[in-house]
């Protein structure tokens, strides 16, 4: 359930996010990190496979001693903390997906990875996920770890009594585009009393937006969120919401546990790694579910990348040992092991990664997500995305929630933005 | 009455060492003081300015920083998503506090005069200041739901109509009040409780001859002994209060898509702090967080300012 | 005491209320509880678990194979300790001038401590990080305790507390016996505020042992942590986080929390018998 995820987590431990500012201008400072024989490498707890971990310390423990770290709280924060304060910095550090687009500016605080010969590894890689990790000066400052392909989680007994397709290859297929999986929302409605096909209408417009190639700001850092791309995207939630296919519950009360046990809420778009929510979250629905692709087409949520930092002494060393870790073998265990869905295709392959999935009727779920993870767009992620998206996700939420009306709620949208791109110096 | 006499300020009563003879005579005085001063200086002093130097910037964290003068401050006067979150965290403390503050009173006066099981009352107030934070969420998410929530259950039993509290504004907005209310209530009822213990228990006797009843007797006696607690409670929940901001981000859990600092539909529970957060770690904006920190601090100092008179002002009467 | 007393039909009133106050109190405390006796996935069904699990041992065992909670415990109990002798010291002395003692810039001095209390705490954690390495305490448990060793929020409530406990007619005592500064602080004035001492130790005690944010970023050594932060290193991502585990931890490090508040709260009530302290 949603509810466990960033939200809890994140907010007890929001403490940590109260560690910011600052940073001396320490600029002639030599970095210092790890010293002796260490090699230290952060992630967060669940970030890599711990067996891949373990495995990789015993095997380079000739030549260095490894010590892998799980840092707690809000990852980021501490990440910084310690870059800007030029000490006790890893020699290995976890970069989430979704805080790349800050990264990617300061590309001089990590090691060029094409400079260890990343290149000729290039091609065992998704090439989207692998062009997520170039900075603008056309450095690479992470090497993939997993990707989120979004798919369409369902309960096909609830669509079958409501005459809809239930068979995975056949919901693929005749869901196939937003407007078909809207009509068949209105007709799961009608056949079905008190069902919704979706929760809210932000995944609508999330999903929508990530499976586009442009988002909010373009790289000439122009806002274009007020081009028409994002505003189809909004028209389509804004659809959802007036063909009345999305319920009025709140993510992650009891409310949605029950809907969701009960087949009221029997469906919904999310990224490869919700399987292990929805496992968590809904032990008794073992079997009720199947996975089929996202209507209108692939996108991507989360994954995250590994980089070698600039304090680090031995990049060479370190980029044998982050390759090994993250070969095609060692991202399916990574999968196994803690839900990491690999960046390599050759794992898809991978007869553990193929075997039949009890809590989905037996489904081999790599036929679905192995497709959709090959298939998703490479998109331009500006530092701006999040601080000009905001204002649009706030408006389309009080649309969906409030009943706001869509015009006012589109023109206040914009107005905020107007003046955060104006504050934050983005071209109009 | 005698005791209001005893609580009037020392300073005036003890002329001897009047400030005729300098500081030097109070060297020990200063040097009683000094720690506390000592360690600001050491560790307060340059984190304090340099924030203030970064709230002339621009600055995404890691990368080179940019002057940008007063415009990080212009852009705080006119950003009205700020001067909202001022009025959230307003609202919140406001529905948080007094009730807080009414029921602690009173639970640390029944706790005074309950003679058994005191130490089991006192250790069950204690708790809701200790748990932990996930479970809270878990609580007060499933209290506050539409279908199956507790608050709504009773709202039908007596006959009126459910409320989707996470979902509306003001529902939100009481929620996260209750919360609070709920979390710190016992703690300040232990506060309120050892500020009674300065009571002499002779007043209370005298008021009992004097014929006053429960009631009488708390307004005549206890209140006007308790003042100084008062003042402690209601400023320190002043600074705590309006600079919350684990229990909006508890109870409106985002989906993985959204930003755990927005404050839920209409940014009806994003506190001041939040929007903090939400444009240093959000945005990447740290000189403008740090605007934004300065502009939470004059938030602060003002309202403790203006509860401190309030407080002062009605024990001069 | 007050004219309400523990009997009859009032104390029964009186009982009355008070229960229905802890079980308000104690029930979120209670699911709690019941969180860490259940798996995971038994946490989120619907209808939740009211009665307690049969999980509550594997659960300790889980997270005693995935961190180390005596160590980082040890850790803890060393800085909070150190940390609320400091404070009570330090703040009570200072308290103590600021409540009892005229001298030139008091207000000032108070006016500024006060202002200090409201700087918000997200003001900067890396130019402190930058001043600890520096001097090299990143790491130890000395950059946790220094800066935490005097605050103003107990220099505030020891001021206010001993403005209206000691009695200036017991100072002018002391000092008629010839009593000096130090003397008047220790035989007089501290015996008479053991009650505003026990609660500033039990919420001093209780702010280092739940202090998150700063040790985070301050102790890079993960074999040497506190408590809280190694717990913290339990909360995953997506899907992997085992929540039997994590309440768990987060109930068995209060046990500690639990004593001292037991042991403390002892101190403010004192024993009435004897009545309340006296100027």
């Amino acid at each position: 359930m949603r509810l466990s995820r960033r939200g809890v987590l994140r907010a007890g431990l929001a403490g940590t996010a109260a560690t910011a500012l600052g940073g001396l201008t320490t600029g002639c400072a030599v970095p210092t990190g790890s010293t002796g024989r260490n090699m230290v490498l952060w992630y967060w707890s669940g970030g890599l496979g711990d067996s891949v971990v373990k495995s990789a310390a015993a095997r380079y423990e000739d030549s260095v001693r490894l010590k892998a770290v799980q840092i707690g709280g809000y990852y980021r924060s501490k990440l910084i903390t310690t870059m800007a304060g030029n000490a006790n910095i890893p020699d290995i550090a976890g970069l989430k997906g979704e805080d790349m687009a800050s990264y990617l500016p300061n590309s001089d605080q990590f090691v060029d990875l094409r400079t260890l010969g990343a290149d000729r590894l290039k091609s065992r890689y998704l090439d989207w996920k692998w062009q997520q990790a170039v900075a603008p000066d056309g450095s690479l400052i992470g090497f993939p770890i997993d990707v989120g392909p979004v798919v369409h989680y369902y309960q096909p007994a609830v669509f079958e009594r409501a005459g809809l397709a239930s068979e995975p290859a056949d919901v693929s297929r005749e869901l196939n585009t937003w407007e078909k999986f809207f009509a068949a929302g209105e007709q799961l409605r009608k056949r079905v009393p008190g069902t919704r096909i979706l929760t809210d209408v932000n995944s609508v417009f999330e999903m929508s937006i990530g499976q586009g190639t442009t988002r909010f700001v373009d790289e000439d850092r122009t806002f274009i969120g007020d081009g028409p791309r994002v505003r189809a995207c909004w028209d389509r939630a804004v659809e959802a919401k007036r063909r009345g296919i999305v319920s009025n519950i709140v993510t992650g009360t009891p409310d949605s546990i029950a809907a969701t046990e009960k087949g009221t809420l029997p469906s919904q778009l999310n990224a490869s790694w919700a399987a292990g929510d929805l496992k968590l979250a809904y032990p008794r629905t073992k079997g009720r579910w199947r996975v089929a692709a996202c209507p209108g087409g692939p996108s991507n949520v989360g994954g995250s990348f590994l980089a070698i930092t600039r304090a680090c002494r031995e990049p060479e060393r370190a980029f044998e040992i982050i390759t090994w870790m993250l070969d095609a073998d060692n991202q399916a265990r990574g999968f196994t092991e803690a839900g990491l869905f690999p960046s390599t295709p050759a794992s898809y392959r991978a007869k553990r990664l193929r075997q039949p999935d009890p809590f989905f009727g037996g489904q081999i779920t790599m036929d679905v997500f192995g497709p959709a993870a090959q298939q998703i767009p490479v998109a331009f992620n500006s530092p701006y995305d999040v601080a000009l998206g905001q204002p649009i996700r706030d408006e389309i939420k009080n649309v969906g929630v409030l009943g706001k009306d869509p015009k006012t709620a589109w023109e206040d949208a914009m107005k905020s933005c107007r003046r955060i791109a104006k504050h934050l110096g983005v071209n109009l | 009455m005698a005791v209001v006499e005893r609580t009037a300020p020392p300073a005036a009563r003890q002329v001897p060492a009047g400030p005729r003879k300098g500081w030097r005579a109070h060297w020990h005085l200063y040097a009683a003081i000094s720690p506390f001063y000592l360690l600001f200086l050491a560790f307060g002093l340059i984190p304090v300015g340099f924030s203030l130097y970064l709230s002339f910037h621009r600055w995404d964290g890691l990368g080179a920083m940019e002057w940008a003068g007063l415009t990080q401050y212009q852009y705080l006067l006119s950003d009205s998503d700020f001067w909202q979150s001022i009025g959230t965290t307003l609202v919140i403390w406001a529905l948080a506090t007094f009730p807080m503050i009414f029921l602690a009173m009173v639970t640390a006066v029944l706790l005074n005069s309950a003679v058994r099981f005191k130490n089991a009352y006192r250790f069950a107030y204690f708790l809701p200041s200790v748990t932990s934070v996930v479970a809270v969420a878990i609580v007060f998410g499933s209290i506050f739901s539409t279908d199956f929530g507790m608050v709504n259950a009773l709202l039908q039993a007596v006959g009126l109509d459910q409320v989707a509290w996470l979902n509306t504004p003001w529902g939100i907005k009481i929620a996260i009040a209750t919360l609070m209310t709920w979390q710190w209530t016992g703690y300040n009822a232990i506060i309120f409780l050892a500020g009674l213990q300065t009571v002499p228990g002779d007043l209370y006797e005298a008021a009992r001859i004097d014929g006053a009843g429960p009631v009488q007797t708390f307004f005549r006696v206890t209140l006007p002994l308790l003042r100084p607690t008062l003042l402690f409670v209601l400023v320190v929940s002043t600074v705590t209060g309006l600079q919350s901001f684990s229990e909006p981000q508890v109870l409106l859990q985002t989906t993985a898509n959204e930003s755990t600092f927005a404050g839920g539909p209409d940014r009806a529970g994003q506190t001041m702090v939040l929007y903090f957060f939400q444009q240093t770690f959000d945005n990447n904006d740290f000189g403008y967080g740090a605007a934004v920190a300065w502009g939470i601090f004059l938030v602060v100092v003002l309202f403790s300012i203006i509860n401190w008179r309030l407080v002062q002002r009605r024990g001069e009467q | 005491m007050a004219s309400i007393k523990g009997s009859g039909r009032r104390g029964a009133a009186l009982h009355a209320s008070l229960i229905i106050g802890v079980l308000l109190s104690a029930f979120p405390f209670y699911w709690a509880v019941v969180m860490s006796t259940h798996t995971s996935s038994e946490i989120f069904s619907y209808p939740p678990k009211l009665l307690p699990g049969s999980h509550f041992l594997q659960n300790v065992r889980n997270l005693f194979d995935t961190i180390d909670f005596f160590g980082s415990m040890g850790n803890s109990l060393l800085v909070a300790t150190v940390v609320t002798v400091l404070v009570l010291f330090f703040d009570s002395l200072a308290a103590f001038v600021f409540a009892k003692f005229p001298f030139p810039g008091r207000r000032v001095l108070f006016g500024l401590l006060m202002l200090i209390f409201m700087v918000p705490a997200q003001l900067a954690a890396i130019p402190q990080f930058v001043i600890m390495s520096k001097i090299g305490w990143i790491g130890s448990m000395t950059a946790l305790i220094v800066p935490a060793a005097a605050n103003a929020f107990g220099i505030f409530w020891m001021r206010q507390y001993m403005r209206s406990a000691i009695h200036d007619e017991l100072l002018d005592a002391a000092r008629l016996d010839g009593a000096r500064f130090l003397r008047q602080y220790w035989h007089v004035a501290l015996p008479v505020v053991r009650p505003g001492l026990a609660f500033l130790g039990i919420f001093t005690f209780m702010g280092q042992w739940n202090d998150y944010a700063w040790p985070l970023i301050a102790l890079t050594n993960p074999d040497n942590v506190t408590l809280q932060v190694a717990l913290s290193q339990l909360n995953g991502t997506r899907g992997t986080t085992d929540y039997g585990m994590v309440m768990t931890g987060a109930l068995l490090a209060l046990i500690p929390l639990l004593i001292v508040f037991a042991v403390g709260a002892r101190q403010i009530i004192g024993d009435l018998a004897k009545g309340a302290v006296r100027g």
